[in-house]
């Protein structure tokens, strides 16, 4: 066998900080053949982009330390290297892509300039010479007309098309090993299926290594020949891609496959990592009776009371231009949407962003103003309601925000953040009361008593969205839009954010407005759904309908874009 | 039970920071020397001849004796008395104006917005030294003027600073959730948005703080602040007639206490945005 292009040999990997020493990657070794690529799989904190910060040669010193270990490139160790030494590596031989195609492009450059600049330092290319690659760049990653596009700046591009400008600057020195951070977890799934495939493409067309970095096991079925599995900083499994997907070993592989929520199979709950092994990561039974397929009830069939009917709803923003900022036209988010929503069923809302129907969920709420159309709750139209009465509905009717992260009020503890919706609407009749109502509502989605007097940043993105969840559901509404509130979250920790939900709609009666860009999760979680584009929505039915049939083109195309979670690398 | 406020961690990190806590205890240093000299326990009696004309400083008088035989070093604590106050009087008056029109300004927009930026571009687009001197001209001369004039002017930096950060924080989800569990603007401003934007107020003030400090020992150096008792202007308004016979000691006590508490200041300034930076952590 031939020596493989990079070797990871025994790799540890520390971080000094105030509270010590954290090992952020433990022992890990593995191999990445020329033209081959490795996915590297984990959730986050479990050391995968560390382990590629250490190829790169990127990692913060002096907090980062390397007690043991060694990365072979070629046969050289690059731990060894010079700062000046891996410079020349860095671009030229080893490129990188990173997860957030906003911001890691210079905002104030030309993109054309970005990606000559790369060939102009290590390919000593004149301005001109650059500038034509960089075109060629550009046509090869699938920008269509390159030569225009060039001349523009970061943000007049979508997100899909930044995220192609990255990957033209990583390839444009022909390296040997390309590492993708995360490159689609911030896209659109439709997004996603085209960089992916760019990706293979060039993978095949200039013979890279690719090391594959993400947290969804599904991703990477199409592309990777092998699979690293990761898990609290050390490698739990090593295997074939094939294999991986059919046969894993390790509970925590099995876990992580079984989390993502598949099209066509309608399990009661999602298995999560915690169903296939326990806390000291051994390896448990299965509960089977979780994962019994069902069929869902026909929601539309059954009688059941109409708690929301939306009725032709338009809302619109204004677009500002001329010599006074006048109000020159109406860009329509929601354009004529109706639909009706039954007590304690789930409708979701599918489309790429942009749609319209994070909009169309606020719009529902109030939270933005309907431009005409009529809202029913509990058949009284609601789009006419303001001061006091406004306020009452608020109780019935809740969000759950998309970020863990911007949606907590990082001065509040986590009892004030739970106690606040009591105080503003009385509930309760003291202090003592409401801080018992917020414990119970806490121990129901999950969290401890004993870190109610926390702040939100000393929580991890599951747990902070768990504390959203209950504050939503502090005044018992009945009515709760869930906006992208499982989108941001590694794949493990979104099956049980689900599963979280669906347990508590069987206990409160709750209906969702369920919002995602993500068919599969939807697909789950809702007993109907309805494809939104451009403000309006173009087909609705059953979920299972939707998923088996699906009449509008477009839908077809948004189905066929979802990871099918299996290998198609060839059976050795 | 660990319970990590942001404040306290920001706390934590400042008192690790030698730089910043050197300035915090010379800024306390002159905070008692003012307070002590305002309750008359020192200094009180400053305007008693102490010995000869323009002694040199000496182990008995540190800082020589004036023209008139007055201790200098009594005049510099009895003028740090007069520049902490023009310091604390200015961040009083500028800060509830500041905070207040900046909050409303940002979170409601529209033509509240314009207003106020009006107000404040107009105040901005007179250079401050004129606008000071027609103050004190309209207030007549003294430190009330001072006060006054010095509050009036510098509420316009803060608050643009604190209408740009509301304008940014009340698109945060935080603030709309909010909105969302019924809370009105009242509660999203002052509960929700003011808390987060509090720490601009600290750094701005300690900042501020120095500017006003210089402003007054202009003001008063050209006549128009401070009469009748002595501050760090008026000390080196008097100078400039001393210094060419040599009598350096009078500049050179007022323009030392200047000095330290104007480089504790800034120094503290920059250690508070450093640990206050509102860069939110797990972000």
């Amino acid at each position: 066998m031939t020596t493989p292009l990079l070797s990871v040999k025994n790799l540890t990997v520390d971080f000094q900080t105030a509270d010590g020493i954290t090992r952020a990657v433990n022992n890990v070794s593995f191999d990445i053949p020329a033209g081959k690529t490795i996915g590297i799989v984990g959730e986050s904190g479990s050391g995968k982009s560390v382990t590629s910060l250490a190829v790169m040669g990127l990692l913060q010193r002096p907090a980062a330390k390397i007690p043991q270990g060694e990365i072979l490139f070629n046969g050289q160790d690059l731990l060894k290297f010079s700062e000046a030494q891996m410079r020349e590596v860095r671009g030229d031989q080893i490129a990188m892509i990173f997860q957030e195609p906003m911001t890691s492009l210079n905002p104030v450059f030309k993109v054309g300039d970005q990606i000559a600049e790369t060939l102009r330092v290590h390919r000593n290319m004149s301005k001109k010479e650059a500038w034509e690659k960089a075109i060629d760049l550009m046509n090869r990653v699938g920008i269509p007309n390159p030569k225009a596009r060039a001349e523009t700046y970061p943000h007049e591009m979508s997100g899909g098309q930044k995220q192609r400008v990255m990957i033209a600057m990583a390839i444009s020195c022909e390296p040997k090993l390309l590492i993708a951070d995360e490159p689609t977890t911030a896209l659109d799934v439709t997004i996603q299926k085209q960089v992916l495939d760019l990706l293979f493409k060039l993978q095949q067309e200039y013979h890279m290594s690719m090391m594959f970095i993400t947290h969804d096991l599904g991703v990477i079925g199409d592309i990777a020949d092998d699979v690293v599995v990761m898990y609290r900083s050390n490698i739990v499994e090593k295997n074939n891609a094939r294999t991986i997907f059919t046969g894993a070993n390790h509970p925590y592989t099995r876990g992580l496959l079984a989390c993502r929520p598949k099209l066509g199979a309608n399990p009661k709950r999602l298995l999560t990592v915690a169903d296939f092994m326990n806390e000291k990561g051994e390896e448990i039974k299965i509960d089977t009776t979780k994962i019994q397929v069902f069929e869902k009830e026909a929601a539309l069939d059954k009688p059941s009371d109409i708690l929301l009917e939306v009725k032709n709803l338009v809302t619109q923003f204004p677009i500002k231009g001329g010599f006074f900022n006048r109000t020159v036209d109406q860009f329509r988010a929601v354009n004529d949407v109706s639909f009706k929503l039954r007590k304690g069923k789930t409708l979701g809302l599918v489309g790429e962003s942009g749609c319209g129907k994070t909009t169309l969920g606020r719009t529902i709420l109030r939270l933005i103003e309907p431009a005409s159309g009529q809202i029913f709750y509990h058949g009284k139209d609601i789009t006419g309601v303001y001061g006091e009465e406004l306020r009452l509905l608020r109780r019935k009717m809740q969000i759950i925000f998309q970020d863990p992260y911007s949606s907590l009020n990082p001065r509040m503890t986590i009892a004030e953040i739970l106690t606040e919706p009591l105080v503003i609407h009385k509930v309760g009749s003291g202090k003592q009361e409401r801080l018992d109502m917020a414990k119970e509502l806490a121990e129901k989605v999950g969290l401890k008593v004993a870190q109610l007097n926390r702040y939100p940043h000393e929580f991890s993105g599951g747990q902070r969205q768990r504390i959203s969840i209950a504050r939503a559901l502090m005044l018992r509404p009945e009515f709760v839009v869930c906006d992208e509130s499982v989108s941001a979250l590694d794949v493990s920790i979104q099956a049980q954010v689900l599963n979280l939900l669906l347990d508590l709609q069987d206990e409160f009666g709750l209906t969702y407005v369920f919002i995602s860009h993500d068919l599969s999760v939807v697909n789950f979680i809702a007993d109907e759904v309805g494809v939104m584009n451009a403000g309006k929505i173009i087909e609705m039915d059953k979920a299972s309908r939707i998923y088996k049939n699906p009449k509008e083109e477009y839908t077809r195309m948004l189905l066929s874009a979802i990871p099918k979670g299996e290998s198609k690398a060839p059976v050795l | 039970m660990k319970e990590n406020s942001l404040w306290k961690d920001s706390f934590g990190r400042l008192i690790k920071d030698k730089t910043a806590m050197i300035s915090l205890i010379v800024v306390v240093i002159y905070t008692l020397v003012a307070l002590l000299s305002a309750m008359g326990l020192i200094a009180a009696d400053w305007a008693k001849e102490v010995g000869a004309s323009n002694l040199p400083p000496s182990s008995e008088h540190w800082f020589g004796t004036d023209i008139f035989g007055r201790s200098v070093f009594m005049k510099v604590v009895r003028g740090t008395q007069i520049a902490m106050s023009v310091g604390v009087a200015t961040a009083l008056i500028s800060i509830p104006i500041g905070v207040f029109l900046g909050a409303i300004a940002g979170y409601f927009g529209g033509w509240v917005d314009d207003c106020v930026t009006w107000l404040y571009t107009t105040f901005s687009s007179i250079p401050n030294i004129m606008l000071l001197i027609s103050i004190t001209m309209i207030l007549g001369k003294g430190i009330f003027a001072v006060y006054i004039a010095l509050g009036a002017t510098s509420w316009v930096t803060l608050s643009r600073l604190i209408r740009g950060e509301v304008m940014k924080h009340k698109e945060r989800e935080y603030v709309q959730a909010a909105g969302a569990i019924g809370g009105g603007h009242m509660r999203k401003l002052f509960r929700h948005i003011l808390p987060n934007v509090t720490h601009i107020v600290i750094i701005n003030t300690s900042l501020q703080f120095q500017i006003a400090i210089k402003s007054e020992v202009i003001l008063s150096y050209l006549g128009i602040g401070v009469q009748g008792e002595p501050s760090w202007g008026t000390m080196i308004d008097d100078a400039k007639l001393e210094i060419s016979r040599g009598v350096w000691w009078q500049l050179a006590g007022a323009t030392l206490a200047m000095f330290l508490v104007v480089l504790a200041f800034n120094l503290l300034g920059d250690a508070l945005r450093d640990s206050l930076d509102p860069k939110l952590k797990g972000k």
